[in-house]
């Protein structure tokens, strides 16, 4: 019995002498004939599998409790760089040397495991070498720190500097320090990072490590290399495409680098190994990917900017539009530019030509962003429902239509248009060319209208109506042919044509008159002059009239001024005449409008002037008596004392009267005149501003009688319907009382309309429902 | 009955008939066209004391509001009254009802009219307008030769206790 105990003593120190580690060691000078001893002995007692358990129980153990503490016990928290790559490196050729220092065992388990015949997979492996692997990875793995990526983190970065320094050099080179690694000149490391580096992937590569340990910082790390790398390149400047330099960057420098990690140091991918290919591609892809998104991203945020600057920065949208198509971020791109109008372009401290000539910008940039004007519809409802609330946009949209030389892109807009309309015909034979709307379209609008709609149409349809305009336009129109006094009836006209092509003959009717009103009070005025009784009259001063159809003007505003009795003799004549020309017509003068010429003469001094016809009176009844009292003046003008005090500045502002005190004018001699030119400038501005104020009815005032149409609708619901709230009338007004086209009321409006109604008691607001009042 | 019922609305079960509405929608549009204008009419050149305006968005029903002519036992009160329009409109007169209870020798408990226009003296010509006028003036002439009201009938001669017996009617039905 001692003897069997002592025989597998001898037994047990043999095997463990070939297998140290079941005795937590790893070295022995067990050689390959004295292994084979062992071999037969452990066959002899018919105890492979038992042993090959043990080992592989051992191996895990001494895995577990050496060489993967040893291995992680190096990650520490660094921050210099350079420490953190040794760290690494150093942590690297550890573990490579501690799985090495395996082999001779696992040569042994291999001719151990082969004779077991068992099959049984170790480690989910077939071979023992490969096993081994496995159980290394998933031993580190395990016990994975948390920061473990620091210093991996630094390696690679300490590594891309000097790569991207190797191919980017070159202008830097009078610099003390080598930028790759930091170091002087004198005692560059660049050389020796190259070769640690290679040797550490090379290691990593052989223990299969290199994807899972560093796959997630690498591409962390790369693509924080190409955000930064984006940032540096792109910022600022919109007028160069950057998207092929990026893709040329991403091919040359990180592809080349990554494949370098790979191969261990060769710039090639070896042919044979489809793994590493793969693996590669598959990088690349999704490098590729983040190249795009990212520069798609940057420019999102700085597509504002770009719009702005279109068609300078075509090249910008360019990119975007070929990136759009590769990554997903259409709705971010019309989420983060609306953000960016509303922030920027849609608040009280922008003037509206500003935010048209945005809108423009915008709608000419999206158009070439994306034609099928998806993008367009999407982004720019904000800023149209923004300008419907201006009050001036109206205005600012005809009279850039109708302004001539710079910052008039509408007017060649408008003429673009004209030229197009004629070769329209050639829309069939882009048939091929058809693309499927956008999934983000919607379904409900006509793609068509979408691409067709250019500039002038989505300014018009910010308001839904063309009536607007028209009417707008005819207002304008309106000043300016009483402005002038010499009319330029042949630029008129020709704007009046182009507006026609594109709003239509029956809408422009009535400006098409006015513009004929002009041409004809011409004639007119020269078959009266040619008059016997006129010719009298005209000895002292002349006279041309404006004779404008009532009917197709827009309103005036009223404004009362008793002219002279002299220039009233004057206009009853010329009346008389033109009765005489004209059967069944006569003539209602508005004194207010117009121009006079007159000469002044005090002393020495002659000055002479266009002034308005209310200066002109005023300045006359000066003639006569150089003095007067404001309530006088009142009497013999009959306008409102505060609109007199207001325009006799200008005399004042010119120095031909004074206001002795309050409210008491003189007529300033020749001898004191000096002493008021100094003044005279200031005042002229201010003088300037209200000449040019507009004599029709504001578009506003006009529209409160559109809305007056209503109230009668409204009484007519009231009185049978009781009460109603506010949406309900809206409704019930859309039914039955807005049939005519062109007479629009927008809730909002609505609801203004009736709170003044129930400001002025014609109506009361009870619990949010409309009444009238009880009589 | 059936004929008032406007064929958007009414759902029709039998399929020999569909075909029958179908025609009838044709002319639907020409309806509401006269009924659009009748209205817009209405509205321009209000006359006082009569008023009408549809009750939703179905064109071809409205609710009416007369006023008691003046200087008779009417005088202060106010009526209200549904319009139905048939869709053969304006060839066939509209159903008019009083909606507030009216104590009149030519109007029954359920608010029915008796009124030549309404029924076989109706022409095309006349209008929601003239409707509402010649009920207004029924009021303060009713024909008591053919009574839907026999008590209205009887007390209308005497004048004063008429309009007290009125007065009590409103008073009575304005509490309950």
């Amino acid at each position: 019995m001692a003897q069997k105990i002592d025989d597998l003593k001898v037994y047990w120190n043999k095997i463990t002498y070939a297998f140290p580690i079941l005795n937590d060691a790893i070295f022995s000078d067990c050689s390959n004939t004295e292994y084979e001893e062992v071999q037969q002995l452990i066959s002899g007692l018919g105890i492979e599998i038992k042993i090959r358990d043990l080992i592989l129980v051992h191996i895990e153990k001494y895995l577990r409790q050496h060489v993967a503490p040893n291995f992680w016990a190096k990650f520490s928290k660094v921050d210099e760089e350079i420490k953190g790559f040794q760290l690494f490196k150093s942590a690297v050729t550890d573990l490579y040397e501690a799985v090495s220092s395996f082999s001779p065992i696992l040569c042994r388990l291999t001719i151990l495991n082969n004779n077991c015949n068992d099959n049984k997979p170790i480690y989910g492996e077939k071979d023992v070498i490969l096993g081994f692997k496995q159980l290394v990875r998933a031993t580190l793995l395990s016990q994975l720190p948390l920061n473990f990526h620091i210093i991996i983190n630094h390696f690679y970065k300490v590594s891309f500097n000097v790569f991207d320094n190797e191919y980017e050099n070159s202008e830097m080179a009078e610099d003390v320090m080598c930028s790759g690694c930091l170091n002087e000149y004198s005692d560059c490391n660049c050389a020796y990072i190259v070769k640690v580096f290679h040797d550490t992937n090379r290691k990593l590569m052989d223990l299969q490590l290199l994807e899972r340990l560093t796959g997630q910082v690498l591409t962390n790390f790369i693509q924080m290399r190409i955000e930064s790398h984006i940032q540096k390149i792109c910022t600022g400047t919109f007028d160069i495409s950057h998207i092929g330099f990026l893709e040329n960057w991403l091919d040359t420098t990180l592809m080349t680098w990554l494949t370098r990690i790979y191969c261990a140091g060769s710039s090639k991918p070896p042919p044979d190994d489809k793994n590493i290919q793969n693996a590669i591609s598959k990088f690349k892809q999704k490098l590729s990917y983040f190249l795009y998104h990212s520069y798609t991203k940057l420019r999102i945020d700085q597509l504002f900017n770009i719009i702005i600057e279109y068609p300078d920065s075509q090249p910008a949208i360019d990119d975007i539009k070929l990136c759009l198509d590769k990554t997903d971020l259409r709705p971010t791109l019309c989420k983060k530019l609306q953000n960016a109008l509303e922030t920027r372009l849609l608040h009280p401290g922008v003037n509206t030509p500003d935010i048209l000539t945005a809108y423009i910008s915008t709608i000419r940039a999206l158009r070439h962003l994306d034609p099928s004007g998806v993008i367009l519809e999407a982004v720019t409802k904000p800023v149209r429902n923004y300008l419907r609330n201006r009050e001036d946009t109206v205005r600012s949209v005809v009279s850039s239509l109708t302004e001539e030389g710079a910052g008039s892109e509408l007017a060649e807009e408008l003429a673009k248009f004209a030229a197009e309309a004629d070769g329209d015909n050639d829309k069939d034979d882009a048939w091929d060319e058809w693309n499927p709307d956008p999934v983000d379209a919607d379904p409900k609008v006509d793609s068509n209208d979408r691409r067709a709609s250019d500039i002038i149409s989505m300014l018009v349809n910010v308001y839904g109506s063309k009536e607007l305009f028209v009417n707008e336009y005819r207002t304008l129109l309106a000043d300016r042919l009483l402005a002038q006094s010499v009319i330029n009836t042949e630029k008129e006209i020709r704007y009046l044509e182009l507006l026609k092509l594109r709003f239509g003959e029956s809408q422009l009717h009535f400006c098409e008159v006015m513009l004929k009103d002009i041409l004809d009070s011409k004639r007119i005025n020269a078959l009266i002059h040619q008059d016997k009784s006129i010719e009298e009259l005209n000895k002292k001063f002349t006279s041309n009239a404006m004779i404008l159809s009532a009917q197709f003007w827009p309103p005036f505003k009223d404004e009362s001024l008793e002219l002279p009795e002299e220039i009233k003799q004057h206009l009853e004549a010329y009346t008389k005449s033109f009765e005489a020309l004209k059967g069944n017509r006569t003539l209602s003068w508005k004194p207010h409008l117009g121009n006079v010429n007159i000469e002044i003469e005090i002393g020495t001094k002659k000055l002479d002037l266009t002034v308005s016809p209310f200066n002109a009176t005023l300045i006359m009844h000066f003639q006569n008596k150089p003095e007067w009292t404001i309530d006088e003046l009142h009497q013999a003008m009959k306008v409102p004392v505060t609109i007199l005090r207001r325009k006799i500045t200008y005399w004042q502002s010119m120095g031909l009267i004074t206001e002795k005190s309050t409210d008491f004018f003189v007529l300033v001699d020749s001898s004191d005149s000096k002493t008021n030119v100094q003044t005279s400038q200031v005042q002229d501005m201010i003088c300037e501003d209200e000449e040019t104020e507009s004599v029709m009815t504001s578009a506003q005032d006009q529209r409160e009688g559109e809305l007056q149409v209503f109230w009668s609708y409204i009484v007519g619901m009231l009185t049978n319907l009781d009460s109603l709230p506010l949406d309900r009338i809206h409704q019930m007004l859309k039914m039955f009382a807005l049939q005519t086209p062109g007479t629009e009321c927008s809730i909002q409006e609505l609801r203004q309309f009736l709170d003044t109604k129930v400001r002025t008691h014609q109506l009361v607001l009870q619990g949010g429902m409309y009444k009238l009042p009880k009589t | 009955m059936a004929q008032n019922i406007n064929p958007h609305y009414a759902s029709s079960s039998n399929p020999a008939k569909q075909n029958e509405d179908t025609i009838k929608l044709k002319d639907n549009h020409a309806v509401s066209k006269r009924l659009q204008k009748e209205l817009m009419e209405l509205m321009r050149c209000a006359d006082k004391g009569i008023s009408a305006f549809p009750e939703s968005e179905n064109l071809f029903k409205w609710i009416g509001t007369i006023n008691g002519p003046q200087e008779t036992v009417y005088s202060g009160h106010k009526y209200k009254l549904s319009l139905e329009f048939p869709n053969s409109y304006p060839y066939a007169p509209p159903m008019v009802k009083f909606i507030t209870p009216c104590f009149h020798p030519n109007v029954d408990t359920c608010g029915l009219i008796c009124l030549d226009i309404l029924k076989d003296k109706w022409t095309a010509l006349y209008d929601v307008r003239t409707v509402l006028l010649s009920i207004q003036s029924l009021l303060a002439e009713p024909n008591t030769q053919s009574p839907l009201n026999q008590q209205a009938s009887y007390l209308w001669p005497n004048q004063p206790a008429y309009k007290k017996y009125l007065d009590e009617f409103y008073s009575k039905h304005k509490d309950s």
